[in-house]
């Protein structure tokens, strides 16, 4: 396997870079089951009165959409893939920074030399948020189903999800 | 042979090339002379395929291109190095990318100007900085090595040094293009001036035929931008009559 130095730019610390990518999308998905967790609690407890110490299910009760419980959940992945974008451009950018290293990397026999190096990483990064983002929806998901009381769902909310 | 063929270059409708012929043959070493604005940095940077431009450049017959841009080098006074990186990563770097990349030349240059190989570029002194730059050029193993005011901030004993050492390690087959205003310096290290005037070539002599016409290269040039010397007198008299004419 490569070093991770050939897949940024000339002189940026790699590793560091790497980690800090990783923190980032750790607190994306951290983020994202914060929200999930807060909101299905909401909506969980919604389905419940209070009858002194005790909570009964109420006889109406529907759970919320699944679609209003994992609302905003990815908002952080969706910060995340900016980011990403941006660290492109930083990545373009820091050819030009201290020195024109851009005149250099631009007249290497190798085509793809400077793109590799300045789209690698975070386009990696964004390819395992997208896969974080799978993983986890289907993880909130099953936890939706399992969580939500026997005919307190209502039918078709995986479609519902998608169409919202 | 590196062959310009009306080469044109404008930026924004301001034409910075206006049809450039010029011919460099393998071995050459030629000055690339003109005041600023002239067009030097951007005829470097159309061989160089860094700028756009309109008409054929060609390095032996072939346009340039992925190719064959190994066999050209660049030092610019803008400077092309990593800063973050020392010179043993430029090395590894250049090795990686330049199959030709001369580590003898390499070493023995870092050796005569006493650079530090581990330290990042970033912290050498501005001479320093040149000094690797033009290493680099001349280490990368090209035919042809592209230089554009490379010395500019060195002192004059550096200077001086560059130039002999430069004399001393070129092969035969190596051809230099060096931009520069410090044409007395460089006089007696070049084979050829070319000229440069508003975009256009407007001389193009070997130091030869300077030579056997009993010229040195300043007078050439002076020569052939029409310099007028009695322009200085005339605004010094003319700055002298308004002082002592109070009204």
């Amino acid at each position: 396997m490569q070093k991770i130095e050939f897949y940024v730019p000339a002189g940026i610390d790699g590793a560091r870079e790497k980690f800090g990518f990783f923190v980032g999308l750790a607190a994306a998905a951290g983020y994202s089951v914060l929200v999930f967790a807060a909101r299905l609690g909401m909506a969980y407890r919604a389905l419940f009165e209070v009858a002194g110490n005790e909570k009964i299910l109420r006889q109406d009760a529907v759970m919320n959409d699944f679609s209003w419980v994992a609302n905003g959940s990815l908002r952080g992945f969706a910060v995340f893939a900016i980011c990403m974008a941006i660290m492109m451009i930083y990545h373009y950018v820091y050819h030009y920074q201290g020195s024109k290293s851009i005149y250099l990397m631009r007249r290497l026999p190798s085509r793809w030399e400077m793109w590799r190096r300045c789209l690698t990483l975070p386009l990696t990064f964004v390819v395992l948020a997208a896969a974080a983002v799978i993983v986890l929806l289907l993880l909130y998901y099953g936890v939706y189903i399992l969580v939500t009381p026997d005919g307190c769902l209502s039918p078709g909310q995986w479609q519902k999800f998608w169409n919202s | 042979m590196i062959e310009l063929k009306n080469v044109k270059k404008s930026y924004s409708l301001k034409p910075a090339l206006q049809g450039v012929d010029i011919k460099l043959n393998q071995g050459e070493i030629v000055g690339l002379f003109g005041e600023n604005g002239a067009g030097k940095t951007t005829l470097l940077k159309c061989i160089l395929g860094l700028l756009p431009y309109h008409g054929e450049i060609t390095l032996d017959g072939q346009k340039i291109n992925r190719k064959n841009i190994g066999r050209l080098s660049f030092a610019t006074c803008e400077h092309s190095f990593f800063p973050n990186l020392n010179a043993k990563a430029h090395r590894d770097f250049y090795k990686m990318h330049f199959p030709n990349f001369r580590n003898r030349r390499f070493e023995a240059l870092m050796d005569f100007f006493e650079l530090p190989s581990i330290q990042a570029i970033k912290h050498f002194s501005s001479g320093q900085k040149n000094q690797f730059e033009v290493i680099m050029a001349l280490s990368q193993g090209a035919d042809y090595i592209l230089m554009d005011e490379p010395f500019a901030g060195n002192d004059v004993f550096n200077r001086e040094d560059f130039y002999k050492v430069l004399l001393g390690v070129l092969e035969p087959t190596e051809t230099v293009l060096l931009s520069t205003h410090l044409l007395e310096e460089v006089e007696n290290f070049i084979g050829r001036a070319i000229l440069l005037n508003h975009g256009r070539i407007v001389g193009d002599v070997t130091t030869m035929e300077l030579d056997e016409a009993g010229k040195d290269l300043m007078s050439f040039v002076k020569e052939t931008y029409r310099y007028k010397p009695d322009r200085i007198n005339k605004i010094l008299s003319d700055l002298g009559d308004e002082e002592e004419d109070p009204k």
